[in-house]
């Protein structure tokens, strides 16, 4: 009797203790269940990071440079475009000393020095972004499938879970990107991008290794391009005097044509698969 | 004496023909069942160090009738070799993927990339391409799995795609 009093109270106490544990169980049974939830949204989402904000927007802005110039240098290209189409209708050719087809080849090293001026203008913003895209996709796919992954590794990725040849020709294709305008295909590869949340690892890897690809080329050209400007601004000067058509001249805007604005006859076809597919049911054991 | 000779000698001649190797003739059906029976009992019977030869004339005859079951008697064919003690498990699996599944075991390695791969690009994808022409023979002409050896070529044009990115930027990280 004399440990009733002390009975008593201990009764609400080991309830409430009781309770206090219920509580902690039900708490770590909750948190549980939102880490797994968690762990399970995770493995949905791509576990590469190939592609952080900040190439998105080296993306955009890329293609936002590359349409300036494209904007400044068609209405100049067009009238280059004329001017030798004049020179060739003139038969100006090996009539050099005709002093009508000197003024017109003066007219062509003008309009010549100014594609050259306007590039000049808008070539260090360009090579500026796509450096900078170019970067960071270089410390991606370095970091993620150079030194995270095995070769076996990376095959599974770029398999992913693509059972069915269908679903490999719904991934982009981009290879063999001339016949496109410059800015249109920034454009295509923002879009790209900035959709990829959608799309599994394996696509991101081949679109990730496609644009840094280009974007070491691009990269590539515009430097050689804007030490060549310099070169070629001070040799059309000099022409500017003797009124001389060079045929550097005429290969230098045939190439910065076909850059940003695409070649047409260079588009790729794109070979489809074999025909006929055959459902494959048989799993041997020692598949791996 | 002479005779005794004679007769040893005899005797030393009917012993080594009687311990002579097996000649391990090729499979002679041009049915694949039949012809796998006849590889089976050479293989056990001796001809084991022939196992590579039986394998592409099985391959072989399986061309001249293809079908999608012919992958499952390979496989059947490859786990009783496993089983027999004629090749490891490993062995065996790299028999089967090399030619029936769309994985490449040429890639098969435990380095990161940028330290393994990179270094011999050259020569993985030039292993590459031999194991996409045994699949071509495995997948399409024995198996007539046309879907399969498509995304084995697409994998083989991806991974030279992938590898030319991540190789150019590992080096690009050590300048």
């Amino acid at each position: 009797m004399r440990n009733a009093p002390n009975r008593a109270p201990t009764i609400p106490f080991e309830s409430a203790r009781k309770r206090s544990l219920h509580v902690a169980l039900t708490a770590i049974l909750i948190a549980a269940a939102i880490l797994l939830s968690g762990a399970t949204a995770s493995a949905n989402t791509p576990t590469i990071r190939l592609f952080p904000t900040t190439v998105v927007e080296d993306l955009k802005q890329t293609g936002n440079v590359a349409r300036d110039m494209e904007t400044g240098l068609q209405e100049i290209i067009g009238r280059l475009d004329q001017q030798q189409q004049l020179y060739i209708e003139s038969k100006c050719d090996g009539a050099e000393d005709d002093s009508g087809c000197q003024r017109l080849a003066r007219q062509i090293g003008a309009t010549y020095l100014e594609m050259l001026t306007v590039m000049e203008e808008r070539l260090p913003d360009m090579e500026h972004t796509v450096n900078n895209t170019r970067n960071s996709l270089e410390k991606g796919l370095r970091n993620e499938l150079g030194k995270k992954m095995t070769p076996w590794t990376l095959q599974e990725t770029l398999l992913g879970s693509k059972a069915s040849a269908s679903e490999v020709t719904a991934s982009p294709t981009l290879r063999g990107r001339s016949g496109m305008r410059l800015s249109e295909r920034f454009n295509q590869y923002y879009q790209l991008v900035a959709t990829s949340g959608a799309k599994g690892d394996q696509s991101l890897a081949v679109l990730a290794s496609d644009i840094y690809l280009d974007m070491e080329e691009t990269s590539l050209l515009i430097q050689r391009t804007r030490q060549e400007i310099a070169r070629a601004t001070l040799m059309e000067q000099l022409n500017q005097s003797f009124g001389i058509i060079t045929p550097e001249m005429i290969e230098v805007v045939g190439g910065v044509k076909s850059i940003l604005f695409g070649d047409a006859d260079a588009v790729p076809g794109v070979s489809g698969p074999p025909p006929g597919a055959i459902e494959q049911a048989y799993r041997s054991p020692l598949e791996q | 004496m002479p005779k005794n000779l004679t007769i040893l000698v005899i005797a030393f001649l009917l012993t080594s023909c009687a311990t002579n190797s097996p000649e391990c003739m090729g499979p002679q059906s041009k049915n694949l069942d039949t012809a796998i029976d006849a590889a089976q009992t050479a293989l056990i019977n001796g001809c084991h160090a022939h196992f590579d030869r039986y394998y592409d004339d099985l391959l072989s005859i399986a061309e001249g009738d293809p079908k999608p079951e012919n992958k499952r008697a390979f496989s059947e064919f490859l786990v009783w070799s496993s089983d027999e003690g004629l090749l490891s498990k490993r062995q065996a699996q790299e028999y089967y993927n090399r030619f029936f599944n769309v994985k490449f075991m040429t890639l098969k390695g435990d380095y990161n990339n940028c330290s393994q791969t990179c270094p011999n690009k050259r020569k993985v994808l030039l292993d590459m391409e031999r194991e996409l022409s045994d699949k071509e023979q495995g997948l399409l002409r024995v198996s007539l799995d046309n879907e399969g050896y498509y995304r084995a070529d697409q994998l083989y044009q991806e991974v030279e795609l992938v590898l030319e990115a991540t190789c150019t930027a590992c080096s690009a990280g050590r300048r």
